[in-house]
């Protein structure tokens, strides 16, 4: 970096020597600067763009390929057969009942997760005690494995399990309830889980973001007259806004991914009839357990295309202003 | 890999060999497995799904005991969870790293392999002995006429239950009808013995209520005609889902069934068996050894005893058919022709009574089932030699594709979201997933 604006610096002042010729030395670094400046960025840039065409373009290129196929598994696929997976995907029942639950489980995290964490996140960047504790205590769901969350819960919550237990010892027997298994209820559970899981990153992330908002705008307002409730509704929630719309967005994206919970939990069986199956969970039973790769390719292909076009509405229409003001550095 | 670690082995196992025969020379040879040089050292990998206990001991034993006899073959043993193999086994038989043997449960899992190409053959290389004393065992293995496997274990399916529960809960004979059953589970429930366990949540479990029925309700020739139709077009197909529906609607099985696992833990269907908490639970001939492994001190269940699936009426299945699989062993299609002599080797009289005792289950040959002693499983070996013919699992039988339609389709009828026709149509609709 600091060689490139030397030499341009270097060229600006001969530029304005007008037609005097370049000594021997600057010409040399001239010529040489743009093929270092090839190298240097083959040299950054290599290694991640290899690895992305290898683990990334090249996976969703032979699953495309794959989607065109009835295929076992075993040995070359042979079986060609055009866009019927597709058609069929389309017009299963069970895919469309997962995608309406992802679907379900975006817009429930957006609405539950945003507000909560948002709140805590005000609570928690407030001067008090024991606040470094509290900031651990609500991000330490985050990092438990979800293989690990999802068998507690699991356990927790069967119909002979500690939860129910406990509101029989409560007496409070007309609230149990097949937390897993009914179908009214187990996409509720399935929040309050992810919802447990994820606010602490939701949390951790508001508080960073709240952490650069500068202290003399809400100070400058307090000496106003401005309240606390005035001061975090026109300064630190506007302020938080791009903050707010990346977590959005990671959390929209988590949302379209979810399997570990659900898998550990009902299972990809009992997650059809339970109300809580997701398009991944649907692509593991019928392509993985039902041993038909082609079809489970092509189902792949149907949850990235979704994904493609959810992410890239929202990176378009939401984040475009944040984009912008990154390329261009200036500072919001 | 497998041929760097063979070439790394042959130069070990050369020079070893350059001692031996220095020691050995003029001793003659004794046996020469399938006519391979005996001199030639052969590395073989072997995949098996036992990972702990008495199971894992054996295969290591077998592989050691081989080496003993065939002092040339080496054979590493690789311990598989269940639940991975297929999904490993796969992946290694496409990369073309394959193991030389490895495990297989016959029917359309199996047919889907053979017709890649990637299983040796075994027609007309197998001892006579292994052909004689596997019998019906062999049948699961073949396809189209040729034989892909050697069977470890036959696998009748029966009730397994506790007779401590069902004495407390009044019962004095095993079930012989539906009604029967019916009756008992609302016994077992009201004296808290928890019902029919059921794992739903592994689908397979719950699947196989229904192919008992079918068993009932269709005939041999309609079920193996379906077997190459892979579509259910018989009534009979229909009247076995209803039969499900009708069973399920008097409540039998235990509070949240549908998320209950099979046989991982305390709280699945095995677990609940083993530690009393349910009555009884519908399985495969290896569940003694699977409850052993869930009781508090994993030893066998003192009161486990077991009977066969009751009769239904006006069924075109002939009475006392079976339903069962088979666990058995395939070489791959580039295996050395030691693999043969150790399928073999492991289906002699003695090391199959070894596998029934280690497995706490049936083995495959018929001259070694003097073993079986557990009264868990002499009802049901008893049951299994006097059946008509034994049917193997419909999710085997019928492929992974429509096995695993089938399964879903149970599920969500015992879920209260499907319908018995559901059922057919599913299976009649999973080609097209294919």
């Amino acid at each position: 970096m600091t060689t490139l604006s030397e030499t341009n610096a270097v060229d600006r002042r001969n530029d304005g020597g007008g037609a005097s010729a370049p000594s021997p030395s600057v010409r040399r670094r001239r010529l040489s600067s743009p093929w270092r400046k090839r190298l240097e960025i083959l040299l950054l840039a290599g290694p991640a763009l290899v690895l992305f065409a290898a683990f990334v373009i090249f996976p969703v290129i032979i699953a495309a390929y794959y989607g065109f196929f009835s295929w076992a598994g075993y040995g070359p696929a042979t079986d060609f057969v055009g866009l019927r997976n597709y058609t069929t995907i389309l017009g299963d029942q069970a895919f469309r009942d997962a995608l309406w639950h992802n679907i379900v489980i975006i817009v429930l995290s957006l609405l539950i997760q945003g507000p909560v964490a948002l709140g805590l996140a005000l609570l928690l960047n407030r001067k008090m005690r024991f606040q470094s504790a509290m900031r651990i205590l609500i991000f330490i769901p985050y990092v438990i494995s979800e293989v690990v969350v999802g068998t507690g819960w699991a356990l927790i919550l069967a119909s002979g399990g500690a939860l129910n237990s406990l509101l029989a010892k409560l007496h409070l027997e007309s609230l149990q309830q097949d937390w897993l298994a009914n179908p009214n209820i187990a996409i509720f559970t399935l929040m309050a889980i992810v919802t447990w899981k994820y606010i602490g990153f939701a949390v951790i992330l508001f508080l960073a973001g709240m952490q650069g908002i500068p202290e003399e705008l809400t100070e400058a307002a307090a000496i106003d007259g401005a309240s606390y409730w005035q001061i975090q509704r026109r300064i630190t929630v506007p302020l938080l806004a791009p903050t707010l719309r990346i977590w959005a967005f990671l959390s929209i994206i988590g949302s379209l991914q979810l399997f570990d919970l659900v898998y550990i939990i009902w299972g990809p069986y009992v997650a059809g009839t339970a109300g809580t199956s997701t398009m991944a969970t649907y692509m593991v039973l019928s392509g993985r357990n039902a041993g038909s790769y082609g079809y489970g390719n092509a189902v792949a292909v149907v949850i990235f295309i979704v994904s493609l076009i959810i992410a890239l509405t929202y990176q378009r229409l939401v984040l475009r202003r944040d984009n912008r003001d990154a390329v261009n550095g200036v500072p919001r | 890999m497998m041929r760097k670690k063979l070439m790394a082995a042959t130069v070990g196992v050369a020079a070893g060999a350059l001692v031996l025969s220095a020691c050995s020379s003029g001793g003659g040879s004794t046996d020469n497995p399938s006519g391979g040089d005996t001199t030639k050292p052969v590395v073989m990998e072997l995949w098996q799904n036992s990972t702990t206990g008495d199971g894992q001991a054996y295969w290591n034993k077998m592989a050691a005991d081989f080496h003993t006899k065939y002092p040339n073959v080496t054979i590493n043993v690789t311990s598989i969870q269940n639940e991975d193999m297929d999904g490993k086994l796969q992946t290694s038989l496409n990369t073309g790293d394959a193991p030389d043997i490895f495990m297989a449960r016959g029917g359309g899992k199996l047919a889907d392999i053979v017709k890649a190409g990637l299983v040796m053959d075994l027609t007309g290389k197998l001892d006579a002995n292994t052909e004689s004393t596997m019998k019906g065992a062999l049948a699961a293995f073949t396809i189209d006429g040729k034989e892909y496997g050697v069977p470890t274990s036959v696998l009748p399916e029966g009730f397994f239950y506790s007779t401590d529960l069902f004495t407390a809960a009044g019962i004095t004979d095993v079930p012989k009808t539906i009604d029967d059953l019916s009756a008992d589970a609302a016994k077992l429930k009201s004296s808290g013995g928890g019902g029919i366990a059921v794992g739903a949540k592994d689908a397979w479990p719950a699947a196989h209520w229904y192919y008992q029925f079918a068993l009932r309700e269709c005939s041999q020739d309609t079920m193996n005609k379906s077997a190459s139709t892979r579509t259910f077009d018989d009534d009979c197909w229909l009247r076995a889902g209803k039969d499900l529906e009708a069973f399920a609607a008097t409540k039998p099985f235990n509070d949240g069934f549908l998320t209950t696992s099979a046989q991982q833990g305390a709280g699945s269907s095995a677990g609940l068996v083993a530690n009393h908490k349910a009555g009884m639970e519908l399985m495969g001939a290896w569940d003694p050894g699977v409850i052993a492994s869930l009781t508090p001190d994993t030893q066998a269940l003192k009161d486990l005893a077991s009977f066969p699936f009751p009769e239904i009426s006006g069924g075109q299945g002939t009475p006392g058919a079976m339903l069962g699989g088979a666990d058995g062993y395939s070489c791959h299609v580039n295996a050395p022709p030691e693999c043969v002599t150790f399928l073999d080797f492991v289906a002699t009289k003695t090391n199959q009574e070894q596998y029934a005792t280690a497995f706490k289950t049936i083995p495959a040959s018929v001259d070694a089932q003097g073993v079986v002693t557990d009264p868990s499983l002499t009802n049901l070996l008893t049951a299994y030699n006097n059946a008509p013919y034994v049917m193997l699992w419909l999710d085997t039988l019928y492929g992974q594709n429509v096995g695993n339609a089938l399964n879903v389709a149970v599920v969500n009828l015992l879920a209260g979201k499907g319908t018995p026709e559901d059922i057919v149509k599913a299976v009649n609709d999973a080609a097209l997933k294919g």
